[in-house]
């Protein structure tokens, strides 16, 4: 495990918290929710950018690249479509769709961790 | 024309919670459903991916367990399809595809501890979905409770309004 997955790790759980929380209070999406997720995404664009890096750089992963790069593209998409879909129907349940990001976010870097190494 | 009494399937016309209860019970992307949508396209996803992955790059170690892979994948995008979808229709194939889901992961499950020769644990349903943290087995118990809460009661207006 590297220190892009630490970061993940720590922002994705600090968001999903945040969101869980904020459902819990029976509270809509707000900023705090959001720009939470948006953390998230920035975490993985860092880890997009510095993978892009370490390749051109000459660094080969120990498995298959285009898993590699599906699953980060993909976890990428995923904090914009639920941020996206919050907005469509502010109620607390969106929170919770918000907070699945974070942890879905920790696992895939986790996955992505496995296949580099 | 039976999506006539909803026209609004995905539109942000519900600001509460109890307003989509009062409106047409014959929705279940609201709520606790959007969460549920929202998990089941993530399995739908990563499941579809997966199986594509192992069906093209080594089919032949263990057919069975692959295919198995592949019918989960295109059971969880049904699910996520029909989940999303207004109407009485959809409700039926969210019903058939949950219940197909949960038999899928119980029988799969057991399968996978009992002959582990034709099931090498490759699967989202492996080990009762394990892999997953039981995400899989949990999934189509919440999905049914919320289908039944859900459920296009028998003497609402919809089901006169589907005809008219």
């Amino acid at each position: 495990m590297d220190a892009y997955f630490y970061i993940i790790l720590a922002v994705g759980l600090l968001s999903t918290i945040i969101c869980a929380v904020a459902g819990i209070m029976n509270k809509a999406p707000n900023d705090a929710t959001i720009l939470s997720v948006a953390a998230v995404e920035l975490a993985l664009l860092v880890y997009l950018v510095g993978s892009i890096v370490r390749v051109s750089s000459g660094e080969q992963m120990a498995g298959e690249p285009w898993e590699f790069w599906g699953y980060l593209i993909t976890a990428l998409i995923l904090p914009v479509g639920a941020v996206y879909w919050s907005i469509l129907e502010r109620t607390r349940w969106s929170n919770f769709v918000l907070a699945a990001v974070g942890v879905t976010a920790l696992v895939m870097a986790a996955r992505m961790n496995q296949i580099w190494y | 024309m039976e999506e006539a009494q909803d026209v609004t399937p995905q539109t942000p016309v519900n600001k509460t919670d109890a307003a989509p209860k009062a409106q047409s019970k014959d929705t279940r992307n609201t709520g606790p459903g959007r969460l549920l949508i929202a998990v089941y396209a993530v399995f739908a996803i990563s499941a579809t991916a997966r199986a594509g992955y192992q069906i093209l790059t080594k089919f032949n170690e263990a057919p069975l367990a692959y295919l198995l892979s592949a019918f989960a994948a295109l059971v969880y995008v049904v699910a996520t399809i029909s989940l999303a979808r207004p109407g009485r229709t959809w409700f039926k194939v969210s019903v058939a595809a949950v219940l197909v889901e949960l038999i899928g992961v119980v029988v799969v499950g057991a399968l996978s501890i009992f002959d582990s020769v034709n099931f090498p644990h490759e699967t989202v349903w492996s080990l009762f979905g394990r892999g997953y943290a039981f995400v899989p087995l949990l999934l189509p118990i919440l999905g049914l409770v919320w289908l039944y809460r859900r459920r296009p009661s028998v003497n609402s207006p919809s089901a006169g309004s589907r005809s008219a």
